[in-house]
């Protein structure tokens, strides 16, 4: 009997895990909690640093996923992983055996409201990147009352390296996406000022550095080192807030159209979950242990647990996408020992 | 010197320099007293607050009556000690009297009376008995404290204080002086057992004992007669007066390491409960009067447990006992000093009611920086303020930062029709507690008179603020007469009461949490309920009112890292998640933020829920 092997989730890690999986000539099930496979990258319109369209990455995956014949089952949350790894069972109190589990199952993303003193559903002009992306598919960049914006600030580190909402690690990838998307504004809109309040700016993929200079040179956008302490909606519904720029160190206050809050990753909610299984550990972030940072990050400290993706550490979406292989070719391996 | 032994001698001394040492210090802290302190003092002297002061004395320092509400065996062990050693004194007094006719005689024979007199219960009135039981009771006394070293949570403590090497020594001295006791008057009694002897000075009548009798009661004439039959007679004769000299030298051990500890606190709550009764408080500079304070604490630990510092974030060796013990010794340090939220949790469990966050302040102020000059300079001439009104409404840092609450005030202004003066939407200036509370007093004033002086400017008869840091500051260091000065609170239920606010009632069960500053601090528990009782269920925590949770972030706190305050929030989080409400209300702005970092139940301020439940 051919050996099966279940991943949850279908973002871009599961979905290349399941595929390489097949290919290795092992049985693999996708269980998805939506209603399609994707995962966040279903929202996204462009992907740093090449501007290359979400959809063509999405559907060579999906193609793969559907030419390889792997099972998926959409709409399907798995509530626990038991008898480490060997069985899984689902929300609706169904379980499913299997002979390795790959958690793919990724992140969430910083609830923007938790920093309230930014205004996020407060005020009619504060927005997060997702709300952005998913302007730029539906047509343009607009303030609430159809206006195109003259002055949009973004606010990097909102939910990352923030003590105060229990977020300390740092999201990587928003860095570049609050630069890619300052970008697309601009050219969307070349009239447009844009500012970017920052405390670090963390480029550290390939071509990254090169946009952000981009970004400067070419398209004006104006770095302020410095955060945003708070902010507050004037009468004609625009939003005024109070920094520090802190190269020249003086307090400043301005007022912008639209307010973009650059959110972070914050851990799955279904890691508390992972984690009542054996050999299974959590970070104090409540991201998920590697058996070992170096040697064995695809792994855990169970014999059929295995890991892709964000649901260790905040990544992009190629690492995602290798670490699918990765974890792959790890379950193919142990499942031969056996 | 009829009656003088040698062994008297150590007793005699310590006793000499424990009266000495008291003296020294009682007067000299009062005459460091401010003149009109004393006035009071003196002046209370004729009044009926010297009938209560006796009272408390006796209800606090001999009966212990608080500390019975804490845990009835912990009650029992301090009753036993001070109720019972001062029986025993006073029995022993009674009895000296008696036998010598009223002669005077030296004290000591008082403390050593069985070794002078041999009394036996078939005459006179049974002293011997009185004595016997109290002797027992302080002796079980002494058992319950053992055994609270070793198990403390039986006796409602889970943790104890750590001492000092001083404390060891009293301590060691204090649990030593019984037990020598009951040995220095078995042997007696064992040794006329033996021989017989005479009841030595009944006036004129001397009376006889036959051997195989003894003297003593119950107890001491029964471990009496076990030595008698188990010790030789040479060791009998020889041991008696050893044993005396061994409880003599405990009880000087004691009165010589009194001064210098813990037990400072049986004589120094005396005159405190006194001054405190004729008036006087500890205040923003430190004053003689907090020595008594400072010297009443007897490290009885009891404010450990309910200070949330060592509970939830494992913060230890900063609570009211250890800053009242380096403070005293003079060893206080920015780590003890800074490292509390001022709660006020331990305020309130306090059994000799010592003014602790007072005390801490004014320490603070002693070892703040000054600041410079022309900090604040930038203030002069800010009136950001905007709209016209009767009412003013004060948002606070705090609540700027929370613009939810300015939404939901913003509201109920507008719905309940009242023209509102805005003192800081665009910005402010600070309220001034937050810099007193970190011991800059002078410059908080300067914040302080900015803001009295914009409120007058204005006209405001009413002044409403949100946050109840501001609301504190303002009730008790600004001088507004002639301005009310509320808390939305207390604003929202007048409104509702007269019917300019009518909330809709929906029905949804809320877990309400008592802002410390708010509830502790400005004695405001009812207000908010009535207004969430107008809109739905209200549901109490476990510990609720006066012994509500801090929920981690208070501004006094200098010192605390974030780490900490996580843990205390989510505490609390917890406990509002325990009461099965569908989310927790609370009436100030940090502890709104406090509780919601914790992601574990909704968490609104009051005014969000009342301004949810108007009709639109």
């Amino acid at each position: 009997m051919s050996k099966k092997v279940i991943i949850i989730g279908g973002g871009v890690a599961g979905m290349q895990a399941a595929v390489t999986l097949e290919e290795l000539g092992i049985r693999s099930v996708i269980i998805e909690k939506e209603d399609g496979l994707g995962g966040k990258l279903r929202r996204w319109d462009r992907l740093f640093p090449t501007m290359t369209p979400a959809e063509e990455v999405l559907d060579e995956l999906k193609d793969r996923v559907q030419r390889s014949g792997v099972e998926v089952m959409t709409s399907c949350e798995v509530s626990e992983i038991g008898c480490e790894g060997r069985m899984v069972t689902l929300k609706d109190g169904s379980s499913l055996e299997s002979d390795a589990v790959v958690v793919a199952s990724g992140f969430d993303l910083f609830p923007a409201e938790l920093k309230e003193e930014y205004g996020y559903k407060i005020y009619d002009n504060v927005f997060t990147t997702v709300d952005l992306e998913r302007m730029f598919r539906n047509g343009g960049v607009r303030t609430v009352d159809g206006r195109i914006p003259k002055t949009v600030a973004f606010l990097h580190c909102v939910g990352s390296r923030d003590e105060k909402v229990n977020q300390r690690h740092c999201s990587r990838v928003c860095c570049i996406t609050g630069v890619k998307q300052a970008i697309e504004i601009k050219q969307e809109h070349p009239d447009t000022e844009v500012y970017s309040f920052y405390m670090d700016m963390r480029m550290f993929g390939p071509g990254y550095e090169e946009l952000y200079r981009q970004a400067q040179q070419e398209f004006n956008i104006h770095f302020v080192r410095g955060r945003i302490s708070e902010a507050s909606q004037t009468i004609d519904h625009r939003i005024q807030i109070k920094a520090e720029d802190t190269l020249i160190g003086l307090p400043l206050k301005m007022t912008v159209d639209m307010l973009v809050l650059i959110v972070g990753m914050k851990a799955g909610e279904s890691n508390l979950r992972w984690s009542r299984c054996q050999g299974v550990d959590l970070y104090p972030s409540s991201f998920v242990k590697p058996k070992n940072l170096f040697l064995g990050g695809v792994e855990s400290d169970s014999k059929h647990i295995f890991y892709a993706g964000t649901v260790t550490a905040p990544k992009n979406i190629g690492e995602s996408i290798d670490e699918g292989i990765a974890a792959a070719h790890r379950v193919a391996q142990r499942l031969k020992e056996e | 010197m009829e009656h003088f032994r040698l062994f008297v001698l150590p007793f005699w001394l310590g006793a000499i320099f424990l009266l000495v040492t008291l003296l020294y210090k009682y007067i000299s802290w009062f005459i460091g007293l401010a003149p009109d302190e004393r006035r009071l003092f003196f002046r209370s002297l004729f009044s009926r607050s010297v009938f209560r002061s006796v009272g408390e004395v006796i209800r606090e320092s001999l009966f212990h009556r608080k500390i019975w509400r804490t845990n009835k065996l912990l009650g029992y062990m301090h009753t036993t000690f001070a109720l019972g050693w001062f029986l025993l004194i006073m029995v022993g007094w009674i009895e000296t009297l008696v036998y010598f006719k009223g002669e005077n005689v030296p004290l000591y024979v008082d403390i050593f009376f069985s070794y002078y007199v041999h009394p036996i219960f078939e005459h006179n009135f049974n002293f011997s008995l009185i004595k016997d039981a109290l002797l027992l009771l302080l002796l079980i006394g002494v058992c319950l404290a053992l055994f609270k070293r070793i198990r403390s949570r039986a006796m409602g403590m889970k943790r104890t204080t750590k001492h000092t090497w001083g404390d060891r020594v009293a301590l060691s001295a204090l649990w030593l002086i019984f037990p020598a006791r009951l040995l220095a008057e078995s042997m007696t009694s064992a040794v006329i057992w033996k021989f017989g002897g005479v009841v030595w000075a009944l006036g004129e009548e001397h009376h006889l004992i036959l051997p195989g009798i003894g003297c003593g009661s119950f107890l001491t004439n029964t471990t009496g007669e076990f030595l008698a039959r188990v010790l030789p007679p040479d060791i009998l004769q020889a041991g008696e007066l050893p044993a005396w000299w061994f409880y003599s030298i405990t009880l000087c051990a004691f009165f010589v390491a009194l001064p210098f500890s813990r037990y400072m606190h049986i004589f120094t709550e005396i005159p405190l409960i006194f001054l405190r009764n004729a008036g006087l408080k500890s205040g923003e500079k430190v004053s003689s009067y907090d020595q008594f304070q400072t010297h009443a604490c007897s490290r009885c630990g009891i404010c450990i447990d309910p200070c949330q510092l060592q509970r939830d974030a494992g913060i230890v060796g900063v609570q009211s006992v250890y800053f009242l013990r380096d403070r005293r010794s003079g060893k206080l340090t920015d780590q003890v000093a800074d490292n509390c939220l001022m709660c006020g949790r331990c305020e309130q469990a306090c059994p000799v009611g010592i003014e602790q966050n007072k005390l801490r302040l004014n320490s603070r102020r002693e070892r703040a920086v000054p600041v410079g000059e022309n900090r604040y300079g930038y203030i002069n001439g800010i009136d950001r303020s905007e709209g016209t009104g009767k009412v003013g409404y004060f948002a606070g840092c705090m609540t700027l930062l929370t613009p939810k609450i300015l939404r939901a005030m913003e509201r109920i202004f507008e719905a309940s029709g009242e023209q509102v003066w805005w003192a800081d939407k665009e910005g402010g200036v600070c309220c001034g507690r937050p810099l007193k509370l970190s011991g800059e007093i002078d410059a908080a004033r300067r914040m302080m008179e900015y803001n009295t002086e914009l409120f007058r400017k204005h006209g405001i008869t009413v002044l409403v603020t949100s946050c109840p840091i501001c609301l504190r500051v303002f009730r008790e260091d600004y001088a507004l007469e002639g301005i009310e000065v509320l808390h939305h609170s207390e604003y929202i239920q007048r409104l509702i009461v007269s019917g300019k606010l009518s909330p809709r009632f929906g029905g949804e069960n809320f877990a309400y949490h008592d802002p410390c500053e708010l509830g502790r601090g400005c004695g405001i528990y009812d207000a908010p309920r009535e207004v969430i009782r107008s809109i739905g269920v209200l549901s109490e925590a476990k510990e609720n009112r006066e012994k509500a949770l801090c929920c981690g972030a208070s501004v006094a706190n200098i010192a605390i890292n974030d780490e900490g305050q996580r843990r205390i929030g989510e505490r609390v989080a917890e406990e509002m998640v325990a009461t099965g409400a569908s989310a927790a209300v609370t009436a100030c702005p940090l502890c709104k933020k406090s509780i919601a970092r914790s992601n574990l139940i909704p968490v609104y301020d009051l005014a969000e829920v009342v301004a949810n439940a108007l009709p639109d």
